[in-house]
């Protein structure tokens, strides 16, 4: 595999080392079991959030109601971490910037917003379905050696590598 | 506890975001195998959190002495299904859940959209959630 390093497209910044930050995710991870006996998944939130709108049984579990009080301040948390992450590296600038999408197709605002919309669909309900995403099944449950998780992985990832390819190489015609 | 949580989110989502985890690029430079930045991370991660999990099974106990309670996944049809769809969404948002909310807090507009449909598509799963039951052989 090349190892391609180029500037975050926020604010041009240079990524931290990848040792860094999974080691970093790691620590997260353990420490939100040990000291509060959580288990990381951070799509399960998106139930947490339809619970206020939608009045059905599924969004009236016991479990989901009492996940509220720790997934709703981890979620304000990432948005928070974001925001910090903007404001002390350049700034925080609001964009509509997508890299390699600008350079391969001039998107309008529009027309990014409805590509954004569409895939948000699938994430929603893709990992609903499946029971979780890169952190739930990817993080914690291959760590505790789950199949399912370790399913759900190959999944995604063989999926997003198929689309992508698709997508770039086939539509795109990309060779950068 | 609630100051915790949110500390634990911040953290996350602040090295998510310098990391490449949250930014469009990268994701799809993992997916065209021309950075190994991701799978760098996400192998760290689970090399990192697999034995420090075995240790804190192993002592049994929270911090606070009372004991860990792990809830393990489902397996079904829908393990499968739903990730391939997920992993289509990862690809054409360039985002995965966390970092839809990073780059909302990071000022890129377009993941508002992003959410939208998260919380849409959650919505109709769960709408749909009864009819799902049976094909996907979902607990009920």
């Amino acid at each position: 595999m090349h190892n391609l390093t180029m500037p975050l497209i926020l604010n041009n910044l240079t990524p931290i080392p990848w040792w860094a930050a999974g080691a970093s995710i790691a620590a997260v991870t353990l420490a939100l079991l040990f000291f509060t006996n959580r288990r990381l998944g951070l799509s399960s939130g998106f139930e947490d959030l339809c619970s206020f709108v939608v009045d059905r049984p599924y969004f009236r579990r016991p479990g989901l109601l009492t996940a509220r009080e720790w997934r709703l301040p981890m979620i304000a948390g990432l948005v928070l971490g974001g925001f910090l992450s903007a404001l002390l590296g350049g700034g925080w600038h609001p964009t509509w910037a997508l890299g390699m999408l600008d350079q391969a197709a001039a998107l309008s605002p529009a027309a990014k917003l409805a590509w954004m919309f569409a895939g948000g669909l699938c994430i929603g309900f893709g990992t609903r379905l499946s029971g979780g995403c890169t952190s739930g099944h990817g993080i914690f449950g291959l760590s505790n050696l789950e199949l399912p998780s370790l399913i759900a992985t190959l999944a995604f990832m063989a999926s997003g590598i198929a689309m992508t390819q698709f997508v770039y190489r086939v539509v795109f015609h990309w060779s950068r | 506890m609630t100051i915790v949580y949110l500390a634990f989110g911040t953290i996350f989502g602040f090295v998510l975001s310098r990391s490449g985890a949250t930014d469009y690029n990268y994701i799809q430079r993992m997916f065209l195998f021309d950075s190994f930045q991701l799978y760098g991370i996400i192998g760290t991660a689970v090399v990192l959190t697999a034995p420090g999990l075995w240790l804190i099974k192993r002592y049994g106990r929270t911090a606070a002495g009372r004991p860990i309670t792990i809830d393990r996944k489902p397996m079904h049809r829908g393990t499968f299904t739903g990730g391939v769809l997920f992993g289509i969404g990862w690809s054409i948002t360039g985002m995965c859940p966390g970092p839809i909310l990073v780059n909302i807090g990071e000022g890129k507009l377009y993941a508002f959209a992003a959410l939208a449909g998260a919380l849409t598509g959650a919505a109709l799963f769960g709408v749909l959630h009864p009819r799902l039951v049976r094909p996907f052989k979902l607990a009920a």
